[in-house]
Parts: C-alpha cells; sequence; structure tokens
C-alpha cells in the first residue's frame, strides 16, 4: 500500500511522521502549485468549491507519482466538505485509475465502515500503543508548525529583515520532518524559540493589527490564497489568524473537545449567528467580533468562491462591520482570482486602516477622548 | 397581529402547512406578492452578491413586506428528515434578513425546527415553540399543527397529482397531461417561481413535452432509488433531486425521454449532486438526454428557449436512434 492524502498546509509534515510509524508507506503529493490547480479544475464540477478542486488535483498528481491508496475524511454537513470525498471517488472511478479509496466517514453512514476504514488508515493491525503512541507525536507536531506560523505572522512586521525570519522558521519545518520522538521536539521547540528570539528587531511598535477569519482551507493554505499574511507582512501589519487545524479537527471530535476560544467565539456570534451553519460560517463572525473588541485594526476574510457558509458568514459579517465600525475585507478565491487584483486590494485596505488610525489618533489628540465615530 | 410571510425557498413546500397553523392561532397571514422586476431588484440590492438566486429572490420578498406586516415568518427549518440537513443558507436565512435590512431583534420569528437527531420530536417543539409566539395555550397549538399537517397532506397529494404549487396558490389552471415527458429535476423555489425560471415548464410544454417533477415521484420510490449511491448527501431536496433522477434511469417508462436539470449558479448542494446525476446518468449504456440548465439573476430568455429547442431536437434524434452511451474523457 502507497496511500496519499490531502495537502492543508502543514497537515503533510504530521501525517509524514504518524504513516511510517504506523507502518504505511506513504507518497505525499507534491506541493501545490499550477499545475496542480489546472488538473482539479479540469477534472472537478465546475461550480464545486475551490479547496475540491485542489484537493482533487492532489490526488491525480500523486496517482501518478505511484500512489494506490487515497486517504480521505468524509462529514455530515451542511457544509459540502462532507461530499467531497464521493464526488472525488467517482471522477477518479470514472478515469480509470486502480486505486483504492478509504473514506473514513462519520460513523452515522455506517459503524462497520468506520472502523474498516479507522483499521487501513492505521496500518491493519491495531496495537493501541503503539497508534497512541504515533499520534501524540504527531499531533504535538502539527501543533507545533501551528505555533510557528502564528510566530510567522507576529514577528514579521517587528523583525528588521522579514527573509531571515523566513529562514529560521521553514529550516524548523524543515527539522519537523525528521523529529522522532516528543524529546527531540522539545529540543526543536527551544533551539527555534532562542534563534527567533535573537533576530535584530527594527523596534516599531505602532503597527496596524489585522485579524484573518473564514474557511479552514483557504484562510490556511498559503500556495492558494496568494500569502495573504505574508502580504499583510511585508506592508507592516500585525496579523493573527483564528483560523487552525488543529482547533479544526478538536471541533471536529466534538462533543468531547472543543476549546475556549471556540466557545467564546460561538457565544460571541450569538446576537447576530444564532446557530452553526456548516464549516466555519459561525467561527468567521465570532472571531471578528472578538477581534474588534479586542481592538484590532480590521479584518480580512478569506474564503472559496460560492462557499455556502462563508456567504452566510459574509452576509452578517456586513452587520458587524457596521456594529462594531470595524472594516472587513472579503476576499473570494478561485482559480479565477488574479494575484495582481488582490495585491492590489490588500493594500488599499492597509491604506485605509491607516488612515483611520491616524484620523482616530489625530482626534484623540484634539478632543482628548476617543469618540467613536 | 400581521404576519407576513415571504414568497422564496421553502416557501413552496410548507405554504400550506405555515399558512392554516398561523391562521389556526387566529394569526392574519399576508403572502408576499408573485415575484416581479421591481421584487428580484430590491432582492439584488441588498442580497450579498455571492449569494444564490433564490435567496436573493427571498430577500426580495422579504423587502416587500417590510412595513406592511408586524412580523415576519421565517422559521429555521434545519432539517426536516430524520439524519439530514437543508442548506446553510436556508439554516442562517432569518439572521441574514434580520442584520442585512437592519431589523430588530423579535422583528422576525426564527424559532428552530430540527428533525436531524430527533425526528418528530424535533419538528413537534419547533412548532410549539414558533406557537408560543402567539398563544400561551399548548392545546391550541397542538391543534393547529394537526390542523396545518392535515392542510399539508393534502396539498403534497394534490402536488402528487401533477399540480404545481402556483395552481394551488395563485388559482392558476393546470395544463392538460402530454404523452411525452421530461424529468424536470430542481429545487421547487426555482421551478415552481415562474417569474424566476420564466416559465420553464410552459416552454417545455409548448414544445410538446409535459414535465414530471419530484414533488409527482411517491417519496418511497425516491428513497429507494435513492439507496443506489454508497452515501447520500444531507440535504433533503438535493437527496430528492438525485432520487428523482435515479427512478428514472432504467428506461422503464416509455413516455419519459429525458431530463432538464434547473440550477441556480452558485447553488452549492447543487454544483455537486448534479455531477453525481450527471455521472450516473452517462455511465448507463442506454440512458436518457440530460440537460443541465443554469439561471441566475443575468439570464437571457433567448439562450434558454435556444437551449431547450435544441435539446428537444436531440431527445427526438436519440429515441429514435437509441445511441446515447457518451463515454467519459480520459486522464490527463
Amino acid at each position: 500500500m502507497r496511500a496519499t492524502f490531502p495537502h492543508l498546509l502543514h497537515l503533510d509534515i504530521a501525517l509524514g511522521i504518524l504513516y511510517p510509524t504506523l507502518g504505511i508507506e506513504i507518497v505525499p503529493p507534491p506541493p501545490i502549485t499550477q499545475k496542480t490547480i489546472e488538473i482539479g479544475v479540469k477534472l472537478a464540477p465546475q461550480n464545486a468549491c475551490f479547496p475540491l478542486k485542489v484537493t482533487l488535483g492532489n490526488f491525480i498528481e500523486a496517482i501518478e507519482q505511484g500512489a494506490d491508496t487515497i486517504f480521505m475524511v468524509g462529514g455530515v454537513g451542511p457544509c459540502r466538505f462532507g461530499y467531497y470525498g464521493q464526488i472525488q471517488r467517482l471522477i477518479i472511478e470514472d478515469l480509470g485509475y486502480k486505486v483504492r479509496f478509504v473514506l473514513l466517514d462519520h460513523p452515522r453512514y455506517g459503524v462497520r465502515p468506520f472502523f474498516e476504514a479507522l483499521k487501513t488508515m492505521a496500518g491493519g493491525r491495531l496495537s493501541l500503543p503503539k497508534i497512541v503512541q504515533a499520534v501524540r507525536l504527531s499531533w504535538s507536531v502539527l501543533r507545533f508548525t501551528e505555533e510557528l506560523e502564528g510566530k510567522r505572522r507576529a514577528l514579521r512586521c517587528q523583525v528588521e529583515d522579514p527573509k531571515s525570519l523566513d529562514r529560521v522558521i521553514d529550516g524548523a519545518l524543515e527539522a519537523l520532518r525528521r523529529v522522532k520522538s516528543l524529546e527531540e521536539l522539545e529540543i526543536l521547540k527551544e533551539q527555534t524559540a532562542e534563534k527567533l528570539s535573537s533576530l535584530p528587531r527594527n523596534g516599531r511598535t505602532d503597527f496596524l493589527r489585522v485579524g484573518i477569519v473564514g474557511e479552514v482551507y483557504i484562510a490556511q493554505e498559503t500556495r492558494v490564497n496568494f500569502n495573504v499574511e505574508r502580504l499583510l507582512g511585508d506592508l507592516g501589519v500585525y496579523v493573527h489568524n483564528s483560523v487552525s487545524t488543529v482547533e479544526y479537527i478538536l471541533h471536529t471530535l466534538r462533543p468531547f473537545t472543543r476549546s475556549k476560544e471556540k466557545l467564546e467565539a460561538w457565544k460571541l456570534a450569538q446576537p447576530y449567528l444564532k446557530r452553526f451553519v456548516g464549516g466555519e460560517g459561525i467561527d468567521s463572525v465570532g472571531s471578528a467580533i472578538r477581534y474588534a473588541q479586542e481592538g484590532f485594526d480590521g479584518v480580512v476574510h478569506l474564503y472559496p468562491f460560492t462557499c455556502m457558509p462563508e456567504i452566510v458568514a459574509k452576509g452578517i459579517l456586513q452587520a458587524v462591520s457596521r456594529d462594531f465600525d470595524l472594516p472587513i475585507l472579503h476576499l473570494a478565491i478561485d482559480e479565477h482570482s488574479g494575484e495582481a487584483g488582490l495585491v492590489t486590494r490588500v493594500e488599499a485596505f492597509v491604506d485605509v486602516l491607516e488612515r483611520r488610525k491616524w484620523e482616530k489618533k489625530r482626534r484623540l489628540e484634539h478632543d482628548g477622548a476617543l469618540s467613536r465615530r | 397581529m400581521r404576519v407576513g410571510i415571504p414568497r422564496g425557498l421553502l416557501f413552496y413546500r410548507f405554504f400550506a402547512l405555515w399558512k392554516t397553523f398561523l391562521e389556526e392561532l387566529g394569526v392574519e397571514v399576508v403572502v408576499s406578492p408573485p415575484s416581479n422586476k421591481a421584487i428580484i431588484q430590491h432582492g439584488l440590492v441588498y442580497g450579498v452578491e455571492e449569494i444564490c438566486f433564490p435567496v436573493k429572490v427571498f430577500l426580495g420578498h422579504a423587502y416587500a413586506l417590510l412595513g406592511k406586516v408586524d412580523v415576519l415568518f421565517i422559521p429555521r427549518m434545519v432539517s426536516f428528515y430524520k439524519g439530514e440537513y437543508n442548506c446553510p443558507k436556508i439554516l442562517g436565512l432569518p439572521d441574514l434578513v434580520r442584520n442585512l435590512f437592519w431589523l430588530e431583534k423579535d422583528a422576525v420569528i426564527d424559532d428552530e425546527v430540527n428533525m436531524r437527531d430527533r425526528g418528530i420530536r424535533g419538528w413537534w417543539e419547533g412548532f410549539l415553540n414558533l406557537g408560543r409566539r402567539f398563544t400561551e395555550n399548548e392545546r391550541k397549538i397542538a391543534r393547529a399543527l394537526r390542523r396545518a399537517e392535515e392542510a399539508h397532506r393534502l396539498y403534497r397529494r394534490k402536488l402528487g397529482e401533477g399540480y404545481f404549487p402556483e395552481n394551488l396558490i395563485d388559482g392558476r389552471p393546470p395544463l392538460p397531461p402530454k404523452e411525452k415527458k421530461v424529468v424536470l429535476l430542481g429545487h421547487p423555489y426555482l421551478l415552481s417561481d415562474s417569474y424566476i425560471n420564466m416559465n420553464i415548464v410552459r416552454k417545455i410544454y409548448d414544445l410538446g413535452y409535459s414535465v414530471i417533477t419530484s414533488d409527482m415521484v411517491p417519496e418511497e420510490r425516491i428513497r429507494k432509488a435513492l439507496r443506489t449511491l454508497p452515501k447520500a448527501s444531507f440535504w433533503t431536496i438535493s437527496n430528492e433531486i438525485v432520487g428523482t433522477a435515479f427512478a428514472f434511469l432504467e428506461k422503464e417508462d416509455p413516455s419519459v425521454r429525458g431530463f432538464v436539470h434547473l440550477v441556480s449558479f452558485e447553488c452549492g448542494p447543487d454544483s455537486l449532486v448534479g455531477e453525481v446525476v450527471e455521472r450516473y446518468v452517462k455511465r448507463k449504456k442506454r440512458s436518457l438526454p440530460y440537460l443541465r440548465l443554469e439561471i441566475d439573476e443575468h439570464t437571457g430568455e433567448a439562450g434558454l428557449v435556444t437551449r431547450l429547442e435544441a435539446f428537444v431536437d436531440m431527445m427526438e434524434w436519440r429515441n429514435a436512434h437509441h445511441a446515447s452511451y457518451v463515454p467519459t474523457p480520459p486522464a490527463p
């Protein structure tokens, strides 16, 4: 069995540790490129959301590299993600590829298929201690990749040379691929923290602060969202991303696990959106409100074009923006998105935020108090 | 108290139920007028630009009622089939209306009806909460719901006999059936609003075919046909569309000549289940022709007519030649 799986930012690092430990040979899909996107767009339904197309491209490219098994997860809706696997399986079947599609779906759709898929994904024989150990390590690795990305977002506007920051973080990500145990991971964490703290700072403290909300794939996968985070960072903006794979997985395993931030965001969203509408719709609303309360200067809303939950969120974010006086930039991404247009919009957005900040400061000096409007 | 029901989305399915329920509770019901240009225009102005056309139409209807009624009746129909959902936009609909039109918190009746996990209990509790907005008397609510369900059954039976919602709601005369038939797939809010679908039922009729919709196929037959799939989708209406298509996949009924699938651009569920239907139709060696028509606010009538006419020509030709296997494209 040579298994493959879809890309989601640094998920391949975590799975690259998990699967060899379980004794499964993996063929990670090649990094997402224009070609990946073209393959996905050509084969997928025209109006399907963008992540489906990109992950389909991943599968095809991995099959071309010799993968014979695909690992995919399902879902229970109402967002379209839970049905990706079914559509992708149909497409791959019709193309005539002889591959095994292992779809881990909710036990709601049959307890036996669920356990069979789980068993395949765990390497056939279920030896619990071994699995627990492997899962623990790869989970910690996944968390660390997110920490690293968080550092990159936060520090980009504060260090003298963003390139050296990228070098440290990318170096750590590369080193992560070779981590064998939790002890090694701890050492790597310490080393990276040291390196990061020794980077020369530019001494700025009055940077703009922008939060990112949106759909889990587009808001994280820098290879398809034209790296909005880096773009903002290079414009001197402190960026925080409310979306994370770790949170996503925790949420999927609910009701056993739910992080505090998530619960808070859901509560904050209540006056605007009363219930879960699938995907990250309610998180986007709640996180935007939290950013407003924490005094962020603006929010960037990233989602795939035609994403159902995020479009509901978009309608409601307009009200949030109005009520909290919080500028929100909505960026819908799909295969037709052009980098130049996106860069222009982000730059214009940052200009607006700077202007607003300056106006606020001036008014503060003039009136002696911060008036809301 | 005057309660307004916007004529859009699930209205076409639950018209009789909602109206009877509210009237039994002693409420004056106001339904927005049939779609027209001005209503659609308001929907386009207030809607989020990327939201699907039917939601924009719904927003237009909600706008048409503002100021004329005390409260809007937009129950949050999370699920009306066990284990399934409605589309996220329907789940968030009351919130969208409230926030886009700057309405007060209690200007929208938005209690949740959710049969997903709890089945009929969720249904009953949902309507109990809805009824509590008007009366304290639970027995009165229960009686109203019972009568409403009666009306709903009657309405559904009429639809099953070949009437369209517009025949029943506005009293338009039904079209006499023709011998040749086309299966018209699509969400009821697209098929039933003849203004936004450019009167497609009449157009197909004038080309010589009557239509069969999901409403005219018995539910057991739809659900049985749906079992062809390893996993049905989690959207009830989309499942009905797939089930209806699958029920006619085998050429059993010689009067049925083809599938026309009406989709609104940016309809999330249909972008996936449409693909499922199309692939299964194409996998059959001797299947019926399939046409997908996408409509939105920019659709021109001439283009729609041209495509329908071409499709009718093809149905005639295929029916004469019995050649209908279209192989799928090779791998890249």
